[in-house]
Formats: C-alpha cells, sequence, structure tokens
C-alpha cells in the first residue's frame, strides 16, 4: 500500500511543472511524463499492450488536436484519461468484430518472451478489470494505483464528484464478484 | 481501506509497476493527409478521377478541332488566322451590306471534313457545334455568333432567318 506521501509524490497534479496550452515543447514535455501512467490504466481497460500501445498514441493524438484549447485548470493528467478512457470505450466497441481476425492472425506465432506488461496481461485482477464497464474500472486503477482523489476521478471521467465514490463501491463490489471474493 | 482494497492495490502496482521500465516510444504524429485521403479515396477518388478526365478530354477536343481547323497546333496561330478571315470578309462586303456569316463560313468550310472527322472521334453531332464555337470565339469575340452559326452547316438557315416570321421557317 502507499502511504500518504508516496501517494502525494506520485500524484501528477502536484509534480508537474505548468503546460502552457497550444505549446509544441509543453505537449511533448507532458508526452514524456505521462505517456507510461496512461499505457498502465490502457492496459487495464483494453485487451493486451499492443492495443494499449495503440490506444495510448490515439489518446496522445486527440490530445494533441485540442491541446490549443486545453483549460490549465483542469488537471492535465486527468484530462488525459478522460479521453484515454473515451479511446479504450471505443476500442472495446470494436473489439468483437476484431476478435475473430485476431486469433487467426495469433495462430502459428512463437510463444511470447519475457515482457513486463505480460505480467499485466496474465493478471486475474487485470482480466477481471477488462471484464468490468471501462469507467469503473477506470475509476478503480486511478484511485488504487494512480493515487488520484476523487476531484480528479471526476475530472477524468466527466462526472459528477459525487457520482466518483458510488462509482468506485459498485466497482469493488462486481470486481469482487467477477474475482469470486467473499 | 478494508483488506480487498489494500489487495487491490498491492496486486496493481505488482503488474503495472514494472510497466514503468519500458522505454517510450516516439509521439505517434497526427495525420495530415486527413484532406488528401477524402480526396483520393472512396467516392473522393472517382470524383476527382472523372473531373481529370473531362478536363484532359475536353483539352484534347480543343487542341484537335482547332489543329484540323487551322492547321496548327498553337491556339494563338488559330486566333490570328481566323481574325484576319473575318476582317478580309468585312473587306469585302459591299456598303451597307450586312452579315459576315457566310464569308467566314466557307473559311470554316475549307477544313469542314477534317472537323467533322475529329468531331465524330470525341462524341456525336453536338460536340461538332461546340468545336466550332471554340475555334471562332478563339478569332473574333465580336463576330462569335455569326460565326459559329454557320460554321455549325446551316448556313442556308441563317441567310432566310433575320428577314422572315418564324412561321416562314416551316414551309
Amino acid at each position: 500500500m502507499q502511504s500518504s506521501e508516496e501517494a502525494a509524490a506520485s500524484s501528477p497534479a502536484k509534480t508537474e511543472q505548468a503546460y502552457q496550452p497550444g505549446s509544441e515543447a509543453d505537449f511533448e514535455r507532458l508526452y514524456r511524463n505521462t505517456y507510461r501512467r496512461i499505457l498502465g490504466t490502457l492496459i487495464t481497460l483494453v485487451r493486451d499492450r499492443t492495443t494499449a500501445e495503440d490506444c495510448a498514441q490515439e489518446t496522445f493524438e486527440r490530445a494533441y488536436k485540442n491541446w490549443k484549447s486545453w483549460q490549465p485548470d483542469a488537471p492535465v493528467e486527468a484530462w488525459l484519461h478522460r479521453i484515454a478512457i473515451n479511446v479504450a470505450i471505443s476500442d472495446r466497441r470494436h473489439q468483437r468484430i476484431r476478435q475473430a481476425g485476431e486469433l487467426v492472425r495469433r495462430l502459428g506465432r512463437p510463444a511470447p518472451g519475457a515482457d513486463p506488461s505480460l505480467v499485466a496481461e496474465r493478471s486475474d485482477l487485470v482480466a477481471a478489470l477488462k471484464k468490468l464497464p471501462p469507467k469503473q474500472a477506470a475509476a478503480l486503477v486511478l484511485r488504487h494505483y494512480h493515487g488520484y482523489s476523487n476531484r480528479e476521478i471526476a475530472a477524468a471521467l466527466g462526472v459528477p464528484e459525487q457520482t466518483v465514490a458510488s462509482r468506485l463501491g459498485a466497482a469493488r463490489k462486481q470486481l469482487q464478484a467477477v474475482l469470486g471474493r467473499p | 481501506m478494508s483488506d480487498f482494497e489494500r489487495e487491490l492495490e498491492s496486486e496493481l502496482h505488482r503488474v503495472l509497476d514494472p510497466m514503468s521500465s519500458l522505454p517510450i516510444p516516439p509521439r505517434r504524429a497526427a495525420h495530415p493527409r486527413a484532406s488528401a485521403r477524402t480526396l483520393l479515396g472512396g467516392a473522393g477518388a472517382a470524383l476527382t478521377f472523372k473531373i481529370l478526365t473531362g478536363v484532359a478530354a475536353a483539352a484534347a477536343a480543343v487542341t484537335v478541332v482547332g489543329a484540323a481547323t487551322t492547321g496548327s497546333l498553337d491556339p494563338t496561330v488559330w486566333g490570328q488566322q481566323v481574325e484576319e478571315q473575318v476582317q478580309t470578309c468585312k473587306n469585302d462586303l459591299a456598303q451597307g451590306e450586312h452579315g459576315i456569316g457566310q464569308c467566314v463560313s466557307s473559311f470554316a468550310n475549307q477544313h469542314g471534313q477534317a472537323v467533322a472527322s475529329s468531331a465524330r472521334h470525341h462524341g456525336d453531332g453536338s460536340s461538332k457545334s461546340k468545336d466550332n464555337n471554340g475555334n471562332t470565339n478563339n478569332g473574333n469575340g465580336n463576330n462569335g455568333g455569326g460565326a459559329s452559326g454557320n460554321a455549325n452547316g446551316h448556313p442556308k438557315d441563317r441567310s432566310t432567318r433575320s428577314p422572315g416570321p418564324p412561321a416562314s421557317r416551316g414551309s
């Protein structure tokens, strides 16, 4: 479990320098500072690392298009997560269509080597998170991995702050059910 | 915090922390080719292809007809020749006499066979009218109407149309 100091240190809103909307250099810095965290969230939402990487790039593409209009009063990483969650939701919608083709594509491939992201892919917890509605799974990851406050989660999910607590409760309950925990 | 929440955090860190060692790939650039794709792909491609084909065919038709009429590939030469002919026809008119259409028509008809042949290659009879109009207009914009009328192959109608009433055309 993270201590409160660790959580504060890892909280992006507290450590990041100010970003200037529209600044090319700042967006590149934002990309470098947040790519791994966005990817980490996406890995729990979409089916595999390749898809998560693709969704992460899609997230930053969308963010870049709207970078000039980003409001600095909103936490930038929450904004990015909001885009990422929407990208993941879109991806899930198309997932079933792609599944058949993906199965054919993977047939005959050699066994994958050691890869940090494969640990995530093989985790029962991550597998269970992927069965949750994307916004519920994202709320759990933002809260219990990234250490976001309810307010930041509300900004990331685009819902009122009051909704976050109830959504987190429902997400925990559903995750326990999926994992077969009492 | 419940036991389940602690376990959840611990497990998330176990599986996601190794991600921090992964290299950050270069950022994928946004797609600036979206407009080009719209133009060159799908229905846009078909429309673009048709427009380009039409423009090319029209340019080829004008070039072939002009060259066949004047014997030159240079549109400037076409214009000069027709302009000279129109001026000659004006000079040949007697005092008080109107209409140079017949005169210009005879010039255009010198190459009538060539014009008709090229027009047949580019479509039906209506294209012949367009081709002749194009040639005449290149030569003299002021007299384009009269010259084109004759060049359309209706010199008799032209000579009888102006004095007679519309009903006399049918007789």
